[in-house]
């Protein structure tokens, strides 16, 4: 890009245009350019609604679309993501004024005695680039944690990671306590890790299991959908 | 053609068995290196890392995670405490470890004859550790079993290039997590006579190692000699966190070896530059070794370095590539200018198969390896998929590829019968060197042959019905597992082993943590 094609404002740029130019600036992972396209659109009277999902869900689907046929690489996708949660910062606390659907919130967290979190940083952040909400409770988190972070910010998913083979078991633990609790069914529960498979998943009670960062993001959106579909 | 005198070998049977002794049989505890080290930084280069490194302790400093004995001991020794980060003034690291960890030292064995030295001109080969799941080509991949285990063990024991019987050989899901280390140990013990490595997933288990050593070998001799080398990942970037020092320090305490290995995938846990790894490798590995010479001063401890990248484009692992081995050489030589045992290398691969991409990449990291100079040579055998399998089949592979290592590092002789001057004297020009004496005098042991190459005519490997190095080497494993028997060992030592192991477990509940 020359410097020419960089000076310009973006309130010049007629509604069309500016969606395709958040679309670019998602892309090279401009957190304050989206923050003000996001601004003006609320001006011109946007509903929060539709600049979610026509220029920062539109856009973030263009990075995945690149990110997973490898044009871009992770520190982009990172910048990516990061740019999308400066809009969502905006975008939130009106989409809950409306009464608009979230796209949906996850609490995430590495499991009890493993302290590893770059996995789990990555799906935080594919995530927040999918338009998630996402709490990190961090690492080395015991049931009460998990069960404590659940009551305070009720989300749809639980995402539960692990690195090791001595601490993946402990994921079955959890979600033991929250079947317990009778509380499993309000939450998708998926968990990741580089010792896990799809088998493994399954034997402990978990929705989904999710092999990387990307299919995390994909899955959640659509498990959300379904299970709105389910409860409408 | 002059006549070479020839004696009886016994005939058909004599060679034939002569030829096929069991490879337990032989006593190779380790590889004497006989050629240089394959450096690529000049003097000034390792200086420059060392500085740097010097400056990564001093300013930035490395956690030591929910272990207030270790800040207490770093405290004591000098370092600047600010919660639970640690900054070791210059040198400080550097003179801890040169005043008291050995250069070299002996593993003892529960067979005399297969103590190892780890150190100064050696090379000892430990199989693949730490894998979930394992593969071969009948069942595929499938969550490990501590029988897969036990047919690790057997494996390892009866590969004549593996000097060592190595740890988490795969991890056995099927037991409980808190209980599972007994019976590891106790497969090494029970299944193999070579040395080996013990459990760090939590201080108790490690102290069960002890004890279960202290059986086998007597407390005292436990006290003094080094009868365990065990894994001490750093959490990188620059974070130790309590299950490895409490482990550490549980073998430290009982003048028991570790490997303190940086656990690298340059981009993620390291900056993207070999200069840049290689200086916070070294920062991590010195802060771990010193730890452990606060511990208990004199206690052995191995320079350990893990370090591969990962894809920029998708985040994986990947192995086998260029970067890596310029990272593990120039370790190599920070650990030699440092005067401790060096850990690195590996038959490592991302592939998930043993196919071309997996024999390539561990090739690479097993070259790159011994040329370094790598002391202790952790993940030789078995590895697939980033250490996520431990392949059967990649195994008997990279078996084969060890033993080469071990020719490789022989080097070159020089002496008369190496010179070969009456064979180009017999000979001359025009004939060929098939009857000369001195072929026939050196012809069995002059060339290494693979076990799991096929170098026939197309021809006869299509009758032999074209298969693939894969399936070649399926056959091999399961040959030689059902070959194997068991060495011997001491019965009441095995009796108490088994009573330790119950009375133990009986003493608490089964758990999933």
């Amino acid at each position: 890009m020359t410097d020419e094609d960089d000076d310009f404002d973006l309130n010049e740029l007629d509604d069309a245009e500016l969606v395709e130019q958040m679309h670019d600036d998602l892309y090279d992972g401009l957190k304050d350019e989206i923050v003000e396209g996001t601004e003006i659109l609320l001006e011109r009277g946007w509903s929060a609604d539709r600049v979610l999902n026509d220029s920062l869900v539109g856009g973030m689907q263009i990075v995945g679309v690149d990110f997973r046929d490898g044009i871009l690489f992770v520190p982009e996708v990172l910048l990516a993501a990061n740019a999308m949660k400066g809009g969502m910062e905006v975008l939130r606390p009106l989409l809950a004024e409306t009464g608009a659907k979230p796209i949906g919130k996850m609490v995430i967290g590495t499991v009890k005695g493993d302290i590893h979190d770059i996995g789990k940083n990555l799906v935080g952040m594919m995530m927040e680039g999918a338009g998630f909400e996402v709490i990190d409770i961090g690492i080395n988190n015991s049931v009460d944690e998990y069960i404590e972070a659940l009551e305070q910010h009720q989300p749809d998913i639980l995402g539960l990671s692990a690195l090791l083979t001595t601490t993946m078991p402990y994921m079955k633990v959890v979600i033991e306590e929250l079947v317990k609790r009778n509380i499993r069914q309000q939450y998708i529960v998926m968990v990741g890790g580089a010792p896990l498979n799809e088998e493994f998943g399954q034997a402990i009670g978990a929705d989904a299991y999710c092999r990387d960062a990307a299919e995390a993001a994909d899955l959640a959106t659509r498990l959300i959908d379904e299970r709105r579909g389910l409860h409408a | 053609m002059e006549k070479a005198s020839r004696r009886r070998s016994g005939g058909r049977s004599g060679r034939v068995a002569s030829r096929q002794a069991s490879a337990a049989d032989q006593l190779i505890t380790f590889i004497e290196r006989k050629i240089p080290y394959y450096g690529v930084l000049d003097d000034e280069a390792l200086e420059l890392i060392e500085a740097n490194a010097d400056i990564v302790l001093a300013e930035i400093g490395i956690d030591f995670k929910d272990d207030p004995a270790a800040l207490a001991l770093w405290k004591t020794a000098g370092a600047d405490i600010e919660g639970e980060r640690v900054r070791m003034p210059k040198g400080l690291c550097r003179s801890l470890i040169q005043a008291t960890a050995p250069a070299e030292y002996t593993q003892h064995a529960r067979n005399p004859q297969r103590s190892t030295i780890i150190g100064g001109d050696r090379m000892v080969l430990a199989p693949a550790y730490g894998s979930p799941f394992v593969r071969d080509l009948t069942h595929g991949r499938r969550y490990a079993t501590i029988e897969d285990f036990r047919n690790f063990v057997k494996l390892t024991y009866m590969s004549q290039g593996l000097h060592h019987s190595g740890g988490t050989v795969c991890e056995p899901v099927d037991l409980p997590v808190n209980k599972r280390h007994f019976d590891m140990v106790y497969s090494h013990i029970k299944y193999s006579d070579k040395p080996f490595m013990g459990s760090v997933t939590h201080p108790e288990r490690a102290q069960d190692t002890v004890d279960m050593a202290k059986i086998v070998f007597g407390d005292s001799f436990v006290d003094q000699q080094a009868v365990l080398t065990s894994l001490i990942n750093v959490n990188s970037p620059m974070t130790f966190d309590s299950t490895m020092l409490g482990a550490a320090r549980v073998y430290a305490e009982n003048n028991q070896a570790t490997i303190i290995s940086p656990f690298i995938l340059a981009g993620a846990m390291s900056p993207v530059t070999i200069t840049g790894t290689l200086t916070q490798i070294l920062a991590e590995a010195l802060a771990g070794m010193a730890y452990t010479q606060l511990v208990r001063p004199g206690a052995p401890v191995i320079f350990g370095t893990f370090a591969s990248a990962i894809s920029m484009q998708s985040g994986a692992p990947t192995f086998g590539t260029p970067e890596p081995s310029l990272v593990l050489m120039g370790a190599a030589a920070l650990a030699r200018r440092l005067g401790v045992p060096f850990r690195s290398g590996g038959g490592l691969c991302a592939s998930k198969v043993a196919d071309a991409q997996a024999a390539y990449e561990a090739a690479n990291t097993l070259q790159s390896a011994a040329l370094a100079g790598v002391n202790f040579m952790l993940h030789t055998a078995g590895w697939l998929e980033g250490g996520l399998v431990m392949s059967y089949e990649k195994f008997m592979m990279d078996t084969d590829q060890a033993n080469m290592l071990g020719v490789l590092l022989k080097g070159v002789d020089l002496s008369e019968n190496g010179q070969a001057m009456d064979a180009l004297r017999e000979i001359g020009p025009g004939a060929h060197f098939l009857g000369a004496a001195h072929t026939q005098a050196n012809f069995e042991q002059a060339f290494y042959r693979s076990t799991i190459a096929d170098n026939n005519s197309f021809e006869q490997w299509e009758a032999d019905g074209a298969l693939s190095a894969e399936a070649r080497a399926h056959q091999k494993w399961k040959d030689l597992l059902a070959a194997y028997q068991a060495p011997p060992l001491d019965e009441a030592i095995d009796e108490a082993l088994i009573d330790f192991m119950d009375r133990r477990k009986g003493s608490f509940e089964d758990q999933d943590y």
